[in-house]
Formats: C-alpha cells, sequence, structure tokens
C-alpha cells in the first residue's frame, strides 16, 4: 500500500511558509542570527520564527495567544498544509505531533515569578502536558479521530511521520497530519549549554572543526493520504513515505555510539522497508547537528551502509538551527522540495571534512539533479534512530 | 491474538512480583506509600545512584517482565501523561537560580523518551523505540501501537505505562480547584506476544480511543457491539473515575474503582489493566473492560479476556 503527501506547511527561522521557505534555501538565507537572552544574561546564535505570539495567533485566526508557543507555530504549520481540506464524514482523519518540550515557554514565565515569590498565573502550566500543544491544534481544525504526541527528542517529528504511515496502512486511518513543533526555550538552550555541546559560533556540520549546535525554532507537518483517501479529496500528490524505520542504539542516554549501531540499523531497515537497494538512494539529508559525537557517528552509519558509494548528503541545521522534535518533519519537506524541483540543497559552513571518515557534503546549491528517493535520518537522546525515505511518484 | 505473558507494576498496592494481589486490596488510606522493590536487585547499582525515581521504577518493573518471558522483545513503547516531572522541575529551577556551569544530569533526565531510553540501555536492546504523551490517553496509545507491531510481524512488545508525582502537583491542583483526588506515581509494564506460552496469563481483545468522547455511554454500548457482547457478559468494569458517569456505573454487574485503589496518575488505567489481569489470573473474572474516563472530553475502552 503506498502513502502519499498531498500537502506540506512550515514555519521556522527561514520563513514562515513553504514558498518563503524555498526561496530561503535557494539563496542561501540562513535564520541563525545573535541574539540577546537577557534572562540568560548572554547572547547565542538561535535561529526564531519572525513573527510574535500575537502575530502568530492573528495569522491564524487563533483566539487566545496565550496558549503556548509551540501551539502557535504548530498552528500556523498545520494550517498551512491543511489547505482548503474539509472534515469528512466518510475519511478517517487524524493528527499525530512530535514534540520534546511542549509547552516548556509558558512553565518557564511562570517558574520564574514563582520561583522569585511573585504571583504566577497557575494557568500557565496549563500547557506543560506536551500532549495539550497538538490538542489547540486538532481542535482549531475539527480534528477528532485520532491525536497522539510522540515525544523521543529530536527524532519525534520522524517517528510521527512513521506512525501515520503505519496507521494508515493498518486501516486505522485514511488520512492524516504528521509533524512535530517546537519553540525555542530558556530550558533547552540552558540545556545544551550545560551538556557543552551549544556553539557560540555559528554551527558548522560534518566539519573537522565542528563544535557544537545552535538551536532554531519551528514546526513542519505533512498531509499523509492513502489511494482511496486521495479519490474522495482529490488532493495532488507531491510525494511518497515509501520507507521507514526506528531503531534504538542503546549505547548512551544521550550519545551515540561510535560504531553507530542504531543509526546503521534505521538506514538499512527503511531501505529494505521500500522495497530498495542502496545505490537507489540519490540523496541525504542528514541530520548533522555539528556536534562532534552526532557528525561522527553518522558519517560512520553512511560508510556502513553504503561502503565506498555514499550518495551526496547534506545537512540543512546550518540554515534553521536545531529545531529538535521539529527537525525530522522540516526536514522531511525540505526532501519534497528537493525531489519536486530536482535541487539539492547545500550544508552551509562547511570547510574541511571529518578526518575519521572524510566525508564532504554537498556545500553549494545543486541544481538539476536527478532525484527520485531521499532518504533523511534523526538521532535522539535515548539513543533513537529514524530513517524516513521520500519517493518521487511518476 | 495479543496474549499477555508478563505483567509488573510498582505501585501502592503490593503488586510488585506477587501475583493474586487483587484478592486482598484496600481503597488507598491517607499516608499510603508506594510499594518499591530493592532496586539494586533489578539494576546496577553503578547505573542506578543517577537514575531520577521514575526511571528506577520503569527498569525494575520491565525487567520483572522480562525476566518471566526469558525472550527478548521486538520493542519498547512507553506511555506516559508527564513524563520526568521531578527532572524537569529540577532543571528549570536550576537554570533559573543557578549562574554559570549547572550539571546537564536533571536535563538530561527530563526528556520523556529517557524511560524507553533507559529501559533498552539496561536490556542492549536495539528494536523499535517509542514514547506516546498524550496525557490521559498515553497509555491506551502505547498499547494500539504494541497491538499493531504484532500486527506487523514482531513476536513480543514491551509496553508500559509510566507517571510521576511531584507535590507541587498538589498545590497545582489547590490553584485550579480539581477534585479532591490523591495524586500519585505508579508504572506497568507488560509483555504482549503474538504466541500462547505456558507464562500466557490472559489477552488483550480490544483497545479503542475516543478523542471527542460526548456521550460515553453511547460510546461504550458501540464497543460492545463491535465485539459482539452484552453488558451482562463483563464480569467487571474497571473505571478510572465514577464521578463523571454515574448512571452509566450503575449498569455494570462489577465496577472497581481504579483511582480509589492506585490513585491518580494521567496513565493510571495501566494499574487496572494490571488488576484485570490479575483477577483473570486467580480465577475470579473471565472479561473485564478497563474504562479510562479520567479525562471528561475522552474516553479509553480495552478490553481483556481468559485464555
Amino acid at each position: 500500500m503506498k502513502i502519499y503527501i498531498t500537502g506540506t506547511g512550515i514555519v521556522s527561522g527561514i520563513g514562515n511558509s513553504i514558498n518563503e521557505t524555498y526561496n530561503a534555501l535557494l539563496t542561501e538565507k540562513t535564520g541563525l542570527t545573535q541574539k540577546e537572552y537577557p534572562n540568560l544574561n548572554r547572547s547565542f546564535y538561535t535561529a526564531s520564527v519572525s513573527l510574535s505570539n500575537s502575530q502568530l495567533a492573528k495569522s491564524c485566526n487563533c483566539k487566545n495567544e496565550k496558549i503556548s508557543r509551540s501551539s502557535l507555530l504548530g498552528l500556523k504549520a498545520a494550517i498551512e498544509c491543511w489547505g482548503e481540506n474539509q472534515i469528512h464524514p466518510n475519511i478517517k482523519t487524524g493528527i499525530i505531533s512530535g514534540t520534546s518540550v511542549g509547552g516548556m515557554d509558558r512553565s518557564e514565565i511562570f517558574y520564574r515569578s514563582h520561583l522569585a515569590n511573585e504571583p504566577a498565573n497557575f494557568n500557565d502550566l496549563m500547557f506543560h502536558d506536551s500532549g495539550s500543544v497538538i490538542e489547540k491544534v486538532a481542535d482549531h481544525l475539527n480534528i477528532t479521530d485520532y491525536i497522539n504526541t510522540i515525544s523521543t527528542a529530536c527524532s519525534s517529528s520522524s517517528n510521527a511521520i512513521m506512525h501515520g504511515a503505519r496507521l494508515i496502512k493498518a486501516g486505522k486511518l485514511d488520512r492524516v497530519l504528521v509533524g512535530g513543533v517546537d519553540a525555542l526555550s530558556e530550558f533547552t538552550i540552558s540545556g545544551f549549554k550545560s551538556l557543552m555541546i551549544y556553539n557560540d559560533e555559528l554551527i558548522t556540520p560534518f566539519d573537522k572543526d565542528r563544535n557544537g549546535l545552535n538551536l532554531g525554532e519551528g514546526a513542519g507537518f505533512l498531509l499523509l493520504e492513502s489511494e482511496a483517501s486521495i479519490a474522495k479529496t482529490g488532493n495532488k500528490i507531491l510525494a511518497e513515505v515509501s520507507g521507514y524505520h526506528n531503531s534504538s542504539d542503546a549505547h548512551h542516554q544521550t550519545a551515540t555510539s561510535p560504531t553507530a549501531i542504531g543509526a546503521t540499523l534505521a538506514l538499512n531497515g527503511a531501505i529494505k522497508n521500500a522495497n530498495l537497494k542502496i545505490e537507489d538512494i540519490d540523496y541525504i539529508n542528514s541530520h548533522g547537528t555539528g556536534t562532534g559525537n552526532n557528525d561522527l557517528t553518522e558519517s560512520v552509519a553512511y560508510t556502513n551502509v553504503f561502503k565506498e558509494n555514499i550518495p551526496p548528503f547534506s545537512s540543512t541545521k546550518a540554515y534553521t538551527g536545531h529545531t529538535l522534535a521539529a527537525s525530522g518533519a522540516i526536514e522531511a519537506i525540505f526532501c519534497i522540495l528537493s525531489l519536486n524541483n530536482n535541487v539539492i540543497f547545500p550544508n552551509l559552513n562547511h570547510k574541511n571534512s571529518i578526518p575519521e571518515t572524510n566525508l564532504t557534503p554537498v556545500t553549494t546549491v545543486t541544481k538539476d539533479v536527478n532525484l527520485t528517493h531521499i532518504l533523511t535520518n534523526a538521532l535522539g537522546f535515548g539513543g533513537n534512530c529514524t530513517a524516513l525515505i521520500i519517493s518521487k511518484v511518476k | 491474538m495479543y496474549y499477555i505473558n508478563a505483567i509488573s507494576s510498582i505501585s501502592h498496592q503490593p503488586t510488585f512480583n506477587n501475583d493474586g494481589f487483587s484478592k486482598h486490596i484496600e481503597p488507598l488510606g491517607e499516608n499510603s506509600e508506594i510499594i518499591k522493590p530493592i532496586y539494586k536487585e533489578y539494576i546496577n547499582p553503578k547505573v542506578l545512584r543517577r537514575m531520577g525515581n521514575l526511571i528506577r521504577m520503569s527498569v525494575a518493573s520491565s525487567s520483572e517482565c522480562i525476566t518471566k518471558v526469558d525472550a527478548d522483545v521486538d520493542a519498547i513503547i512507553v506511555g506516559t501523561g508527564l513524563g520526568c516531572l521531578t527532572d524537569t522541575v529540577k532543571f528549570l529551577t536550576n537554570f533559573i537560580q543557578i549562574e554559570g556551569l549547572i550539571p546537564p544530569t536533571s536535563f538530561i533526565q527530563s526528556t520523556h523518551n529517557t524511560i524507553a531510553g533507559q529501559i533498552s540501555l539496561n536490556f542492549k536492546n536495539n528494536g523499535y523505540n517509542t514514547t506516546y504523551t498524550q496525557n490521559t490517553l498515553s497509555f491506551e496509545l502505547a498499547i494500539e501501537d504494541a497491538m499493531m507491531c504484532l500486527d506487523e510481524g514482531m513476536d513480543n512488545v514491551l509496553v508500559g505505562g509510566a507517571d510521576e508525582f511531584i507535590p507541587f502537583l498538589d498545590e497545582f491542583k489547590k490553584q485550579l480547584d480539581f477534585n479532591n483526588l490523591k495524586l500519585t506515581s505508579a508504572v506497568t509494564f507488560l509483555v504482549l506476544s503474538k504466541h500462547k506460552t505456558t507464562q500466557t496469563i490472559a489477552k488483550i481483545s480490544d483497545c479503542q480511543m475516543i478523542f471527542n468522547a460526548n456521550d460515553k455511554t453511547d460510546d461504550f454500548g458501540s464497543f460492545l457491539l463491535k465485539n459482539n457482547l452484552e453488558i451482562d457478559e463483563i464480569d467487571t468494569v474497571n473505571y478510572s473515575t465514577p464521578i463523571l458517569n454515574r448512571k452509566l456505573n450503575q449498569s455494570f454487574k462489577k465496577g472497581v474503582d481504579i483511582s480509589s485503589l492506585a490513585g491518580v496518575y494521567p496513565t493510571n488505567s495501566a494499574f487496572g489493566l494490571h488488576l484485570a489481569v490479575d483477577e483473570i489470573q486467580t480465577g475470579k473474572s473471565k472479561k473485564i473492560i478497563i474504562y479510562n474516563n479520567l479525562s471528561q472530553s475522552k474516553l479509553g475502552l480495552t478490553l481483556i479476556e481468559n485464555i
């Protein structure tokens, strides 16, 4: 059974729509800027969405701008993705989102006041529950058949795409909005800082001198449909989810294994699931966070799987920053843009290859490439490794 | 078929490594505490020292399951409503109050999937690994996925529900006028298997979720119909709270209030499932429905039967 993608919606540091995003990718415009974080007494390179909470609420026709920023970002992307679609009594419709910190932006506001013994609004904590983020979006779009939130750290939305595809194959749903959201939060910035992997400079994925990650925020959603659903909706097919696999690295809570056990299993599993051969993969959109550990593990995994014939690959994190749980969906959308425009978006800021594996990513916008199958992978805390294959539909 | 080949809980009741516990349990008293096992019998002491409370409970409980079935599992699936709250609040407090370097441990352990991740580490399991967090339906979503994994060809899946209480929740409850129930922590893990073995205790026949449960009586009726059952064929209904639908609750042959026995936490239907399995194991019941009405607008229905 084929799982078609018939809608996409995105918001990130490089744009507030699919069109803005595509233009930024083509013109190598990064969303990362140095921004002051007064509460943390310093500046950080982050990629924040240009719209404020009230602008987001207004553009989404959402009456309550006091909901978490994650919900507002999710709404923005989900509305673009959903487009003119309607709820239909004979089309079972669900929504699955990935998030790592949910409404932490509101919890932080509460805790700052609470810890300072100032009056704090307990209603701010109503958004702490990660599941509430997507419930606001489901409410807005009247989606009631299935609502789920996946929280597997940085691979969350890749797993949301995989789970949506499986639910359609199992006949439980006919179409499903799948994606992920994470707003920037002082919690996550401080967290990666405490792990000593927050880069003080712009990130340089897959570079010999890479020195950690920069965070970004955003949301990405894809509409997955069965053939039967498309027969009713008449939606245009953009691409298909042709393969997926999730594996556990079982090596360390935060670090990836030097032999890339989990990542290799995920890549091989997705290729097998899609009934493809390794030589069918035309390009890889990498996780490539820019940390010493992640990028090395990923390039070891590519070597394990593809041996001498590693397809062109690039990490687009230097555009968007690491959008955590949203990154898998955002990058899956980049894959669709690549497929339908025959273009590979570059790995910005790259100078020298990682000596251990000597792999060089694509560093310039490369047009007129024939792309049929793109692999994209995500590696998260807890050893969570997920790979997806997005394919052109002829 | 979806066979339950092992189940384990750490809760306020003597559930851990104690088949037949359902024969003599009573509603929670005011000062009731969680009955914890000796963790170092299940977890390497070096690793144990750094583990948060919810992770300890989850790793120990899943260990008991895996030991019982004596087989590798193909997947680890966890449902949690609020995740690792202790570590989340600890890190929130630390970064707000401490200037300069802060220890990363509580940040690392704040992630919801630390539970499933630590279980995979404990068993060196490279299989499918995922975590669902949809407040009161998190456990049912995990069960549904476990059933799908077996349909897709897996043999054994470890699936669980885990949630953690922090004292701050009581303050939160007061401020927002939540009803006066005991909030607490607990975990339940089970091995769901495609194969009936000598270990098999019961089976899951159906698990359904309704996300806009406007008429729970109607939803319950449809669930019975779908499974070709009459209400009197159901020996017991384990429900999360008797408050929301008193009228419906009166139609049950026997109703058991999960929250009065296990306390309130988003995944307490998992305790309800363990209780059902234990009652079936001791021969007291043949068919039990777990009726998760902890949230006003949602409903989880799980049918457990003897084999």
